[in-house]
């Protein structure tokens, strides 16, 4: 190899290009194509949302109208996810360098990460309207903020426990060649933590779907505060009991789900392969398709050499050159110090004043109003574990029989994973409409309707479970004749355990946030509910009365938490412990 | 009393004047001269010693350890050599031949019987290329220019989570020179990576100083490299760009940066698989791309982490030899050479000086020169010798040989500790022990049981413990107790087992005796770790439970239960299916 100035370089695959014809320029236009559409989709998307709010939004059913609510969705959802890495790349930042940080951020964090998001819906999507008032920017900046705050928690740990992780030599390694902090975030951390990140993300995206359509779907008492979308077409196509217009909704969002699915995630995640912490070569790479055509294309290379890597360079020297020049004192730090501090103290003021307000209003709550949120909270606390329960049920046997046949799973597991993908918010108002239909009302319904969010989790947690049982336990089982039930008591279900636990977790998390959505529903202007601290909330936002809504929010996240601390994370330390599978 | 100084003897031997030189050494008398001597750079040490009468010599030696006499005599010619030896007191005569492992006083006794009496030969083995008289030999005196790195009184302490002080290094002082490589062996766990990364800049001590060319560490830039034992490569940059990477650190622009990386690894032989990404290298291609990281900031000092200990056997000795070629020809623009290693050979196979550290806490227990031609024969008798003396070191810690520091004074003595040994160890060790005849160099046991000395040691010294076997002198021997083991069955040896450890370790014996007490004859593991925790470290609170665990439980004198975390008395005819490889969790 010799070297040779970048701009000579830079030169040659361009003139290749167009000098072979036909088939390069081939390679190079589905990337041309979706540059195109991007660019269009930000366009007309800027354009509505400085449209004037519209009090009662139209949602057209005609087939026509789909990709533009389809749009919108995926736009809402990107917007999300973008705000989501940045803030999380700073806050694991901050709390991987900043020990005084960690200490508050860290259990904040686990906080955040277990309160039901739904529960904060009206009120985020009430503050929102009230800033923007006479645009549509509002309600779509609550519906972000509210996808933010469903998906931001688990990349944030995700990338804050990868910072902390990194080996103690690749630190050192930057640490004695004095490599600047932008070469160590550039070459060292963000390599590091991209795996995680983006197996992260993936989980954060599919989770603001179901966020997402609950906000779409967003009824506020009288106010009419639905966004134009995947979410509010599928509720419209069910309230009318448009059956075409149902099928349609739900095979575009299958469509949409399973295009991001191919087009980036996978993409992204064969690409990451060489991130992977690993000194071997693995024998089974994960590959993707789109991967292959991006680098076969031409026009991406060309970006490279000549806008990015350029750019990295010289972003590489300065950071490197201002170190070097840098003298190794203190005083510089001391201007950030004072920042730090303004930053600090008015941050603990903004917590003493909104605490200061919170136990003003908490203090007016009536006897009857407390009654009727503890009554719903163990309501629902019954409910979850039931429908815990019910999940498990069904899933441990189906699952365990699906990861003990490889023929089985390579045609179970691509159906489930395509069903576990539509949000289960979007089927509420179909599956509604059924239930309403039969006798029993939203008691039974909302149990179903919970299932429906939570029985993936566990389903695929089983199904990896009885996948990753070694081959020689099962061995010695059939060996010495173990009978089904001391199969399953002495290699399966422990075997599972770790997984169960895990999915379990999930799902109950899953189930908490559904029980809003799901205990108090607004169809064909007729309002159904049940007895539940979710049916409490969103009651409570129906009638703007704050004091219940803000106690019963509350309620429920101490709730989750203390679940939480006491029962599931126990158990996992007993899943970590005495039932890990060591090789 | 006109004892000469160091600095009046170097000064005049390096004028060439060895007359006055030996005059003055002899005036003060052996010991006083055998101080003297000790103090000057090894190559003077030697020119010296090459000048002194045959009666002087032998009356200066007994002064020296063993090992330095034998290198010594060999400065000699043979005929000169026999005749020292001759003139040896009887006493001290013995007392050496005794020390020397015994490949190495096989060979001396040939070395003396071939040597002719006064007639002049070539000398024949460790030196063959000086010639007797070669002043030139002394042009540049080693040593004597300004430490490139130089600690002051550095110690490290660890903050236990109870808020306690563990002291990792006690206080020590060291300086690395130009010129040679260094090597620091020790048992594992001993502080001899936290010391390298006290030195390197990478870590601060908790009292004291490193200097660097004179100017504190944290106020300079030093120009160090480090070479891991685990590569430490990044596995998303290529290796190229990962030899780029501390270069594009200092502000190299690309074309000077990438010139500089491709001659860094064209030097260690990875022309050729610049665009190649770390997992597709094999072990010692990787190393070699961390030495051409390390080599391409051009470091005054290469610092080197057990750089050799994650490859196999012939790829870590093909590279141990490459890099000895690129620093004896100084192909490479290093300096100095500082090593961390477990491995004895290694350290005797390349450094010119060796320090072994003491454990808990760490300080320096020798700090010698290897005096050896490179290349060296592993198979030599000067080799061996080093590396029996290393093993003696090693294996007593009784055995004082670095000046006694004011620190060790204040030091509370120190709980006894349970070597990491499994009771399988040290049945297989007995085994092979009773096999050979009951008597053994260690360096034989390491190579028969294929056991680096890390793992060897805590086993020989779990055996000494119980009484089952002795080391002296870097040898193994069964005791009588031990043969019985040996000989006994399976329950026999758990008996014998468990009477040993409760004669012999305080551990145990407070174990059993806290357990009797008890009207139920059960207690918390969790006790036993609190009273651990005051003296040790949390890690080696863990692993001294741990080992407890493992002894008490195969030698029948607890049970343990995992689920109630308790320990209880073991009761004859209770029955504990306990496998030796119990997990603890």
């Amino acid at each position: 190899m010799t070297v040779r100035p970048e701009g000579s370089r830079a030169a040659v695959p361009l003139l290749r290009g167009f000098s072979l014809g036909v088939t390069p320029l081939l390679h190079d236009l589905p990337v041309i194509c979706a540059g195109l559409a991007l660019f269009y989709a930000l366009l007309s998307t800027t354009h509505y949302w400085l449209s004037p709010v519209t009090e009662h939004a139209e949602i057209s059913l005609r087939l026509s109208a789909l990709p533009k609510y389809a749009m919108f969705s995926v736009l809402r959802i990107a917007f999300a996810y973008g705000v989501s890495l940045i803030f999380s790349v700073i806050y694991g930042y901050v709390a991987a360098y900043n020990p005084k940080a960690e200490r508050l951020m860290i259990p904040l964090l686990d906080t955040l990460q277990s309160i039901p998001v739904l529960s904060f819906l009206p009120g985020v999507m009430l503050a929102m309207i009230s800033l923007f008032p006479t645009r549509e920017l509002g309600i779509e900046l609550g519906s972000i903020l509210l996808i933010f705050t469903g998906q931001v928690w688990n990349m944030a740990f995700s990338f804050y426990s990868s910072l902390k992780n990194i080996p103690r030599e690749m630190q050192e390694v930057a640490k004695v060649y004095r490599w600047s902090w932008w070469q160590r975030f550039n070459e060292i951390e963000l390599p590091y933590a991209a795996i995680g990140l983006i197996w992260n993300s993936m989980m954060s995206v599919a989770g603001g779907w179901f966020f997402l359509i609950a906000c779409e779907m967003f009824v506020l008492g009288d106010r009419d505060l639905r966004l134009p979308g995947l979410g509010s077409y599928l509720q419209t196509a069910a309230n009318a009991g448009d059956t075409r217009a149902i099928v349609s909704g739900l095979g575009v969002m299958i469509g949409v789900i399973v295009l991001i699915d191919q087009c980036i995630w996978r993409p992204v995640i064969a690409w990451a392969e060489k991130f992977k912490f690993e000194q071997v070569e693995a024998a089974e790479a994960p590959q993707s398709l789109v991967l292959e055509l991006l680098k076969r294309s031409k026009i991406l290379p060309l970006i490279a050499s000549t806008a990015i890597r350029p750019i990295g360079e010289r972003m590489n020297l300065h950071f490197a050159r201002k170190l070097q020049d840098a003298t190794p004192d203190k005083s510089a730090s001391e201007s950030m110090k004072w920042i730090t501090r303004v930053i600090v103290a008015s941050a603990v003021a903004g917590i003493v004043y909104a605490f200061a307000r919170m136990t003003t209003l908490l203090a007016s709550l009536t006897g009857m109003e407390l009654r009727g949120i503890f009554l719903g909270a163990g309501a629902t606390f019954l409910r979850v574990e039931l429908t815990l329960a019910l999940a498990a049920l069904w899933t441990i046997p189906v699952g365990v029989a699906i990861g003990l046949k490889p023929k089985l799973s390579a045609i179970a597991q691509p159906i489930a994973q395509i069903a576990a993908s539509v949000p289960a918010t979007a089927l509420f108002p179909i599956i509604l409409v059924a239930l309403i239909r039969v006798r029993g009302g939203l008691g039974f319904g909302s149990i179903v309707l919970l299932l429906l969010g939570t029985q993936w989790y566990i389903l695929f947690n089983v199904i990896a479970g009885a996948m990753a049982i070694p081959t020689d336990l099962k061995e010695v089982c059939s060996l010495f004749r173990f009978g089904t039930w001391e199969r399953w008591r002495e290699l399966l279900l422990p075997g599972i355990f770790p997984y169960l636990i895990t999915g379990l977790v999930t799902a109950s998390g899953g189930a908490w946030n559904a029980s809003i959505v799901a205990e108090y529903v607004h169809l064909n202007g007729q309002t159904y509910s049940t007895i539940g601290l979710g049916a409490v909330i969103s009651n409570a936002t129906d009638r703007g009365n704050f004091r219940v809504l803000l106690a019963a929010t509350i309620v429920m996240a101490a709730l989750v938490v203390t679940i939480n601390r006491l029962v599931w994370r126990r158990l996992y330390a007993l899943a970590a412990t005495k039932f890990k599978m060591e090789g | 009393m006109s004892v000469p100084t160091p600095e009046s003897l170097r000064e005049l031997a390096s004028k060439g004047r060895w007359k006055p030189v030996v005059e003055n050494l002899q005036k003060a008398g052996a010991a006083a001269a055998a101080n003297l001597l000790k103090t000057l750079p090894f190559e003077l040490q030697r020119s010296l010693f090459r000048r002194l009468p045959i009666d002087f010599a032998a009356e200066l030696v007994p002064h020296f350890p063993y090992y330095h006499i034998y290198i010594l005599l060999h400065s000699r010619l043979p005929g000169e050599m026999r005749s020292i030896v001759d003139e040896m007191e009887p006493v001290s005569r013995d007392d050496f031949l005794e020390e020397l492992p015994e490949e190495t006083w096989k060979h001396f006794m040939e070395e003396l019987e071939q040597a002719p009496t006064e007639a002049a030969q070539a000398p024949e083995v460790a030196e063959p290329s000086i010639a007797p008289e070669a002043p030139a030999e002394i042009a540049e005196p080693a040593g004597i220019q300004a430490p490139i790195i130089e600690a002051r009184h550095v110690e490290k302490n660890f903050l236990q989570p109870d808020g306690r002080q563990i002291q990792v290094i006690a206080p020590l002082d060291l300086s690395l020179e130009s010129g040679t490589i260094t090597a620091l062996l020790g048992p594992s766990g001993c502080g001899k990576s936290s010391l390298l990364r006290i030195l390197s800049g990478l870590a601060a001590p908790s009292a004291g100083e490193v200097l660097w060319h004179g100017t504190p560490m944290d106020r300079c830039s030093p120009n160090v490299a480090i070479v891991f034992q685990s590569f430490a490569l990044f596995p998303w940059l290529s290796v190229l760009e990962n030899v780029e990477g501390p270069l594009l650190a200092r502000g190299m622009s690309h074309p000077e940066r990438h010139r500089r990386a491709l001659k860094a690894l064209a030097t260690v032989g990875l022309k050729g698989f610049e665009s190649a990404y770390p997992k597709e290298l094999s072990g010692g291609m990787k190393q070699r791309a961390g030495f051409a990281r390390a080599l391409a900031v051009e470091p005054e000092i290469l610092f080197m982490d057990e750089p050799f200990s994650a490859l196999d056997v012939l790829t870590a000795e093909n590279l141990r030899g490459e890099l000895m070629d690129l620093w004896l020809a100084k192909k490479i623009p290093t300096k100095s050479i500082f090593l961390v290693t477990h491995n004895i050979e290694e350290a005797v196979l390349l450094a010119d000086r060796i320090l072994v550290l003491g454990r808990n806490p760490a300080r320096v227990r020798a700090d010698f020169r290897v005096p050896l031609e490179q290349p060296r024969d592993r198979k030599s008798a000067g080799f061996l010798l080093y590396v029996d003396y290393i093993y003696k070191v090693m294996t007593q810690p009784e055995l004082e040989l670095a000046p006694p520091t004011a620190a060790r004074a204040v030091s509370k003595a120190a709980y006894p500790m349970l070597p990491h040994a499994r009771p399988g160890g040290v049945a297989g060790l007995l085994e092979l022990l009773a096999d050979r005849g009951g008597e053994e160099d260690m360096y034989h046991v390491a190579e028969e049981l294929h056991l680096e000395v890390d793992n060897l040691l805590p086993i020989i010294e779990a055996a000494t413990l119980l009484g089952f076997a002795k080391a002296r002198e870097g040898d193994v021997d069964i005791t009588p107790e031990g043969r019985s083991f040996v000989e006994a069955d399976i329950p026999g040896r758990k008996i014998l087992f468990r009477d040993a450890a409760l004669a012999n370790v305080p551990l145990l014996q407070q174990m059993h005796r806290a357990l009797s007490s008890k009207s139920d004859h059960t207690i918390p593991l969790e006790f036993f770790h609190d009273l651990l925790d005051e003296h040790f470290s949390e890690d080696e609170t863990r692993q001294q439970i741990e080992t407890a665990l493992n002894w008490g439980r195969w030698g029948e004198i607890f049970t343990y239960d995992p689920e109630t975390d308790r320990l209880r008395l073991f009761e004859s005819g209770q029955p504990e299916n306990v496998s030796e490889e119990a997990p603890l969790h």
